[in-house]
């Protein structure tokens, strides 16, 4: 029919019909398909995950099962808490009273649990409640009790680690005893509480308190093949404050034992972690101070011994002196000052052995010496390790020796 | 047309190869490295960048022998009409496969990590009306394209990598050969296959107002664009370790995501990098367009220099929708970079043997 129309009319034709694949690809390339109201979105900020008892499976529906008994056995029925920020009541900056919702952290988030096979089942049963379509893409704490740690997380870390919303840099912690407990926590120092978990945590790294451990780095670790992945072991206590109470050791996904809050430190001083930031009681002459690390360095040397891994750590640590208990010491003298010094030393080798010693028993190397030999030494680990298993054996029997040099630097403002 | 504008200088020529040869396999890219040689990642790239630079350096001095005329042309008074037909062919085919396939990969990707809704065949179907027609344009235009798009390609990439170097352990890289070379040579052949869109600079060299610094455009286009691969498997096998890479289906993208702007104010980074990532594939999949439907324009004998650039968009979208799933697909990404390679290096290799021995060579003053 354009045949037959005027000339400038043809022009006009032929341009609208060039311009129409422009138009079409525009309207394609703005991604309609995907559009998501904010308000649509369950926001996921914390999840928690717990072992439930085989009971709990008559809460269950059968949403991703038609036949009860599909899917593993009851015995693994795991409970997911889930922690949703409430739309419009998150508070945005420092001053907002946060549009109605107030401070009491109750307000701004939505605890809620389901049952499930595995965390996925869970999930969907918990998606098949909410009107609102989960969002992963702001999750900062995943908390795991330490029954569903001792179990093991293989089926957590999958989930997690294939679910492309997740961030790299989202905590992963376990806790002791229930885990949903700390879902439901209102500390008062933020109004968030997932956020409040993190913040303990992100804060640790700066003072010092806990080293970098983002579920990112923690999956990293794990899949190495000569080292053992770890997570922060926490517990609510009863002001609603969460302590740090060690690291959890791991096996391949399944978590063997914990240390002691001091082992984080061991952990940050043999890995050379800084800023220092732990204190610890010294023994002299009697009567004891308190020394606060403010720098630590560490160097990690590896070399064949009679075809064993012999290791070396040589450490060195910069010391404030932050309390004497009473007037005995004089702290002008400096022998007084070396001797300080010299128990310290005594004092942290012996924590470092425990701390190895209770790893290589638990056969959980978490500080990634089996890395050393792999990286350092590779014809004798393709001929005597090869596996993360062999090496897991092999760790329990390594021996090794420390040096560490310490100097105490400044004494505060008292001058005796 | 290719003789009458001659106006494509060599800095433009290396920002096409460059920005072609950067596309889809940056993504999967240090998974491919980590496979064939754990920690030997970097090094079985860098090999893999002087397996491809062989190829193209071929492609480069035929081009340099036969300045006024593609390979589809020059390797017909070479080996005789009919052969050289043949393999011209499948050289389209070859090219056709390329493009369905960095289309298709793209969709996957872009419907996995982004637009989770979207069908894959709108992304796909967008995107190669994209480059269809954008390879409507003349070759300079074309050049100029690559032009512009390169910097876009290459200061975010190096940022990610330079921001994420802080979080990477010396450790990760040792032993620099890797615990088990040996599929060293496979990985050589997969990371060089990646590179296969540098063969585009057959049809570049006609249009080039020196043909004579096709080596030099060739050597800083895989200096750049293979520097910025090793320097990405590098930086991904440094901050995750080599067994953890081997778990990410796109460990680039991975990276992109736990890399985060100081202080953070991005925390991470991965939208950033998809966003260049699209222009990155785009790019590639032009070339790889253009060269398609320009090759066959040359064996067909057609003048009209944009017949083809409409008529190919159904074909290459169907090819693109055959693989059934993401593990299906990246088979045969692999397979068909592997052939490939027989037809971009060692086909050119030949051709240039029986150019020295039948001391053939085509100027501008002969004809």
């Amino acid at each position: 029919m354009n045949a037959d129309a005027p000339r400038p009319f043809r022009g006009i034709v032929r341009r609208t019909a060039r311009a129409c694949p422009l138009l079409l690809a525009a309207a394609l390339l703005c991604g309609c398909w995907d559009r998501t109201e904010i308000e649509d979105r369950a926001i996921v900020l914390g999840v928690s995950i717990d072992k439930a008892p085989p009971e709990a499976e008559n809460e269950e529906e059968s949403v991703t099962h038609y036949v009860k008994g599909l899917g593993p056995p009851a015995s693994d029925l795991i409970r997911v808490g889930v922690q949703l920020a409430l739309p419009g009541r998150i508070p945005l900056g420092p001053g907002e009273s946060g549009g109605g919702g107030g401070n009491d952290p109750q307000k701004t988030v939505w605890v809620v649990d389901v049952v499930g096979h595995s965390v996925n089942d869970a999930l969907m049963n918990l998606q098949q409640e909410l009107s609102a379509r989960l969002f992963f893409g702001h999750l900062r704490v995943i908390v795991v009790s330490e029954e569903m740690a001792r179990f093991g997380l293989e089926n957590i870390d999958d989930y997690f680690h294939r679910n492309s919303e997740v961030r790299r840099m989202a905590w992963m912690m376990v806790s002791e005893g229930e885990a949903l407990s700390l879902m439901k926590a209102s500390p008062k120092l933020e109004r968030v509480p997932s956020l409040y978990l993190m913040t303990t945590l992100d804060e640790g790294i700066r003072m010092g308190k806990f080293p970098q451990d983002y579920i990112g780095i923690y999956w990293s670790r794990k899949s190495k093949l000569g080292q053992e992945g770890f997570l922060p072991y926490v517990k609510l206590k009863k002001n609603q404050t969460l302590q740090t109470k060690g690291l959890a050791l791991f096996q391949d996904s399944r978590m063997v034992g914990a240390t002691k809050p001091l082992g984080i430190a061991v952990y940050m001083a043999l890995k050379g972690n800084n800023p220092g930031g732990y204190s610890a009681f010294v023994k002299v002459n009697g009567t004891e101070v308190m020394t606060h690390v403010t720098h630590r360095e560490s160097k990690t040397t590896f070399e064949l011994r009679d075809g064993k891994p012999f290791f070396n750590f040589k450490m060195a640590f910069e010391l404030n002196l932050e309390e004497k208990l009473n007037d005995e010491l004089n702290i002008q003298d400096p022998t007084t000052i070396r001797e300080i010094e010299q128990s310290q030393m005594a004092g942290a080798k012996k924590l470092i052995e425990e701390f190895i010693g209770q790893s290589q028993s638990l056969g959980s190397d978490v500080l990634g010496l089996g890395e050393y030999v792999r990286a350092k030494a590779p014809g004798y680990w393709n001929r005597n390790v090869r596996t993360k298993e062999r090496w897991q054996r092999m760790y329990k029997e390594i021996e090794y020796k420390i040096d560490i040099d310490m100097k105490i630097r400044r004494i505060g403002m008292k001058a005796e | 047309m290719t003789k009458a504008t001659r106006d494509v200088t060599a800095t433009q020529a290396s920002a096409v190869l460059v920005s072609t040869i950067i596309g889809v396999g940056v993504l999967p890219l240090p998974l491919f490295a980590v496979r064939a040689a754990d920690t030997g990642g970097p090094l079985v790239t860098l090999l893999g960048s002087v397996c491809a630079l062989i190829g193209l350096l071929f492609v480069a001095a035929l081009g340099m022998r036969f300045p006024d005329q593609s390979i589809i042309q020059y390797s017909e008074r070479l080996i005789g009409k009919w052969p050289a037909r043949a393999i011209g062919a499948c050289l389209i085919v070859f090219f056709a496969l390329l493009t369905s396939l960095t289309a298709r990969e793209f969709g996957e990707v872009v419907v996995t990590s982004v637009l989770k809704q979207t069908p894959v065949e709108v992304t796909v179907i967008v995107m190669l009306m994209l480059a269809a027609i954008s390879a409507r344009n003349t070759m300079s235009t074309f050049a100029y394209i690559h032009f512009f798009y390169v910097p876009l390609l290459l200061v975010p990439v190096l940022l990610i990598v330079a921001l994420s170097l802080k979080n990477a352990e010396l450790l990760n890289l040792q032993p620099f050969w890797g615990n088990k070379p040996e599929g060293m040579l496979q990985g050589i052949l997969t990371i060089a296959a990646l590179f296969q869109g540098s063969f585009v600079m057959t049809i570049v060299i006609p249009a080039m107002r020196r043909p004579a610094k096709a080596l030099s455009v060739s050597l800083y286009s895989i200096l750049i664009a293979g520097g910025l691969y090793v320097v990405i498997v590098i930086a991904v096998v440094g901050v995750f370790g080599a067994q953890e890479t081997r778990k990410l289906l796109w460990p680039t993208l991975e990276l992109a995501k736990a890399t985060s702007l100081p202080a953070n104010v991005l925390e991470r980074l991965d939208g950033a990098f998809l966003a260049v990532w699209v222009t990155a594939v785009f790019t590639t999949l032009l070339s790889s367009y253009y060269l398609t439907s320009q090759s066959l324009k040359q064996l067909l004998r057609l003048e009209e220099p944009r017949i083809f650039t409409f008529f190919l968009l159904p074909f290459v979208f169907v090819l693109a929708m055959v693989p059934a799933n993401i593990v299906k697909m990246y088979e045969a990404v692999l397979n068909v970079g592997k052939v490939g390679l027989a037809l971009t290096t060692v086909y050119p290799g030949l051709l240039l043997v029986i150019a020295w021995v039948r001391k053939k060579r085509g100027s501008a003053h002969e004809r």
